[in-house]
């Protein structure tokens, strides 16, 4: 399948599967996979990606170590919106069932309000119809926030290429991990939110250090 | 599926109904692969459909679905909406069919079959054919605002005609 | 301690007597606590064949209400509606904790009483049937996956069984008998995570556990068969992509022997519970002249009291040569869809076992370089083969011009493909009449006069899902 665990990081369940397949095109699929920050949420937030204190209005500033254990304890219990859209959702709901159990992980508690969710995991396609409300619930949903674009639907439009759909939800919201797969397996949506945990516990977010919502004009009227 | 005997002698004797019933208004009739096709014309729509539902010796009740069509190169009268009925008593479906022009109205069949709500506002929606009498002719499935047709032949697949979509967007949020 | 909760309950009732807060949608029969339905099953072990023995409705002869009662029963329930104060408009938006997709209803509340509905469809609309026309008849079978996505191979099937009638193309018997397999597999595969969204829309988040942990051993085989869980794909014009595996036979048996006793263990758990008796007896009635008004098929349709099943009344694919039950019910509520659904199950592991059984030998695919695919196998290796492969990818199967409709059981309800051609590759038109975009319509007339906490129970009970709904 294509979702491989970064270098870095090999606490995903494929872990094992690293052992397959060459290091070069690993690393080229991860650049791939991991979507490139901002330039400008570069320059926010400092060269090391992480490293620097994070800047607040009002000029208050929190070193990075703080920062650190917050992330280190945010990514324990990342409680996503409950948000299926299409099929994908029925392997999310698989991913919270029995023998995919993402409870074990904090993950099952999938807030039906977007203002207790950590996040979004837009599982299905998005019509043009159903693309203010995901603006809308995204932009409900309080900081730090991560977005998880499941199935290629979500990513791409898949082969929906018609005149209702929007094609990939990037055009709307910013996304952090997109998991290919269509739908993909509830172990690939697993290590899509191993990265989502990697991410949550550095801190890295998809939207830039100034937290800009993100384009309401991609949403005429 | 094979047509066996027993299907096409139930064809005949529904056929047989029809007619009975329906006499001249049946334009044109059609027999494919074990199912029968009635046209019809616009102006005894209602009327027709009314007489396969109360007839008991027809005894349509319900309406499998109402759909339209678009056949750009039938000149005078592109637009096609198609009935398909069954009878739970009898046991038996038809398919009835009707040709509009550009512009032409239907009546509406809600009033017979309440399902036909839906069906004529996604026909409307889909083709631009209207039904006078409907009591709630309004975009289903597309954006309240969406301008065009879009199962018309000449509409394009891809987006952002009629639709807002912004692909030029795309990466750079 | 049973008879501790019997006198509690009893003490219940006795003081919703005195303060009349009986509900009126309360069925006759209720002084009991136990429900009328409870000698069918025994605690335990119950095989598959039980089922059989009950061919008719469970609760026998003497409970089977008119049409006059029904009625009375539900302009019990609506009469609510005439004396309407001050209307307040609540939008149950497409984003609800409710597991059925992003289906929005305006609704216009009095109290707790919806006066009136106004359903709102579309947010899942990709114009499926627009897409269709510009893909080959072979290239349309993964669209029909993404309608009904719980059930992904009934799409399939009825939309290869529409455009074999209109090439009259005849499907092999093994062919037929792998079809009607898959199919059972994937009515098992619907009813089962029916419940779990049915029972946690009720409150529990148990039941969504259970029936995930049991769907997971039909979506095992599913996986062996076809490759995928979800997004089968797996039939294709003229039969089915590939044969049985080797091992496929001794794992089905045991899926099947081990679920009606699962079947059994959530009847046993929920026929007796007393806040899903509350809920779903006489919750949600929809006559039978409703039923056929609105369009409404499938086990809704069969709470009704009328015994329709394509499966019986147009045989296709190989239900004419297996022997199974109509699940029928007289009551048209929520519960004796629940009952229905159940029953389905029981028979479907019937069908599955009864197909592999009797499966014949022989080609699961027709041989027919007009019409179909070759195997892969053949392609490689033989140039006939392979130039009706190029012919069927690149241009598309040979279709004579003409028009079918053909109906097929999915496990949501009746899906009726529309299919005309024009001679070429391509479909002229495909309609899929499917049965949730019918039943979402219906939601207004079921649940206008109903509580708003019964409109989840209802609106589960009657089995949308919005791919199938928007198309």
């Amino acid at each position: 399948m294509g979702m491989i665990g970064g270098p870095s990081e090999g606490s995903g369940p494929l872990g094992a599967s690293r052992a397959s397949g060459g290091a070069d095109r690993m690393a080229a699929l991860n650049r791939l996979l991991r979507r490139a920050p901002d330039e400008e949420a570069q320059e926010a937030v400092g060269e090391e990606g992480m490293g620097g204190p994070v800047r607040w209005p009002g000029g208050f500033a929190m070193p990075v170590q703080i920062e650190r254990i917050l992330g280190f304890g945010r990514s324990f219990s990342f409680w996503p919106l409950l948000f299926g859209l299409s099929c994908c959702a029925i392997e999310m709901m698989a991913l919270g069932g029995d023998r995919f159990d993402m409870s074990r992980f904090g993950m099952e508690a999938m807030r039906a309000s977007p203002r207790q969710a950590d996040g979004m995991i837009v599982a299905g396609w998005c019509s043009i119809k159903m693309a203010p409300r995901v603006v809308r619930l995204y932009e409900q949903i309080p900081d730090p926030k991560w977005v998880l674009a499941m199935g290629s639907c979500a990513i791409s439009g898949n082969i929906w290429d018609t005149y209702n759909i929007v094609q990939g939800v990037d055009s709307l919201l910013p996304v952090d991990v997109y998991v290919p797969g269509c739908p993909p397996r509830p172990e690939a949506l697993w290590q899509g939110l191993e990265m989502i945990r990697d991410r949550i516990k550095q801190s890295k977010h998809a939207y830039d250090g100034l937290r800009r919502i993100p384009a309401r004009e991609a949403i005429e009227g | 599926m094979a047509i066996n005997d027993a299907l096409s002698s139930r064809m005949s004797a529904l056929a047989a109904e029809l007619s009975a019933r329906l006499g001249a208004k049946v334009i044109e009739e059609a027999r494919f692969r074990g199912e029968l096709t009635c046209r019809v014309a616009a102006e005894d729509w209602v009327a027709v459909l009314e007489t396969c539902k109360t007839a008991p010796e027809l005894a349509f009740d319900q309406l499998d679905s109402l759909l339209g069509d678009h056949l750009p190169e039938r000149g005078p009268a592109p637009f096609e909406v198609i009935a398909h009925l069954v009878s739970h008593a009898h046991g038996w479906r038809v398919r009835i069919k009707t040709a509009l022009a550009e512009g032409q109205e239907l009546d509406t069949v809600t009033q017979l079959w309440p399902s036909a709500g839906f069906d004529e506002r996604e026909t409307w929606e889909m083709y631009g054919i209207v039904f006078a009498g409907h009591p709630d002719l309004r975009r289903l499935l597309t954006v309240p605002d969406f301008e065009g047709f879009p199962q018309r032949k000449d509409f394009p697949i891809k987006g952002t005609v009629g639709g807002r979509i912004r692909t030029d967007l795309k990466g750079k949020i | 301690m049973r008879d501790w909760l019997s006198n509690a309950t009893e003490k219940i009732e006795r003081l919703e007597r005195q303060l009349n807060m009986r509900p009126t949608h309360e069925p006759e029969s209720a002084h009991q606590p136990e429900p009328a339905h409870d000698g069918e099953v025994s605690a335990g072990e119950h095989s598959g064949e039980h089922g059989s023995k009950h061919a008719g409705p469970a609760g026998g002869e003497k409970s089977r209400p008119t049409m006059e009662q029904l009625k009375e029963r539900k302009a019990r329930s609506r009469q609510r509606v005439e004396n309407a104060g001050e209307i307040m408009t609540l939008s149950m938006g497409p984003q609800h904790p409710s597991m059925h997709g992003v289906y929005r209803a305006e609704l216009d509340l009095d109290g707790e009483v919806i006066v009136a509905a106004r359903p709102e469809i579309g947010n899942l609309h990709r114009g499926v049937e627009k897409l269709a026309e510009q893909l080959t008849y072979h290239q349309v079978i993964p669209l029909t996956d993404r309608l009904d996505y719980l059930s992904g191979f009934a799409m399939n099937h009825g939309y290869c069984e529409a455009v074999e009638k209109l090439m009259g193309l005849e499907v092999p018997a093994r062919g037929r008998y792998i079809r009607t397999l898959a199919s059972e597999m994937c009515r098992v595969a619907n009813h089962i995570l029916w419940l779990g969204v049915h029972i946690m829309d009720l409150g529990t988040q148990t039941f969504f556990c259970i029936c995930f942990r049991d769907r997971e051993y039909v979506l095992d085989l599913f996986e062996m068969l076809t490759g995928a869980r979800l997004t089968h794909s797996f039939a294709r014009i003229g039969g089915v992509a590939k044969d049985l595996p080797d091992d496929f036979g001794r794992r089905c048996r045991e899926v099947i022997d081990f679920l009606p006793k699962r079947v059994a263990e959530y009847e046993r758990i929920i026929k007796n519970n007393r806040i899903y008796y509350k809920r779903a007896k006489g919750v949600g009635i929809f006559t039978s002249e409703d039923c056929f008004a609105w369009r409404v098929t499938g086990p809704t349709l069969r709470s009704a009291g009328v015994a329709r099943d394509l499966r019986k009344d147009e045989p296709y694919a190989a239900y004419a040569e297996v022997d199974f039950d109509v699940a029928v019910e007289y009551n048209a509520d929520v519960y004796d869809r629940f009952l229905i659904r159940m029953k389905e199950i029981r028979e479907s592991c019937k069908i599955i076992r009864q197909c592999l059984d009797n499966m014949p030998d022989g080609p699961f695919v027709a041989k027919d370089a007009a019409h179909t695919l070759p195997l892969k196998r053949d392609v490689m290796r033989d140039s006939a083969a392979m130039i009706q492969d190029f012919e069927q990818v690149f241009r598309g199967p040979r279709v004579p011009k003409g028009e079918v409709y053909v109906a097929t059981e999915a496990p949501k309800g009746e899906m009726g493909v529309y299919v005309r051609s024009d001679g070429g590759p391509r479909p002229q038109r495909v309609h899929f009449a499917t049965p949730s975009f019918y039943h979402a319509q219906a939601v207004p007339p079921l649940i206008e006069g109903e509580m708003i906490s019964d409109v989840v129970a209802i609106f589960a009970s009657i089995d949308v899902v919005l791919g199938d709904t928007d198309r």
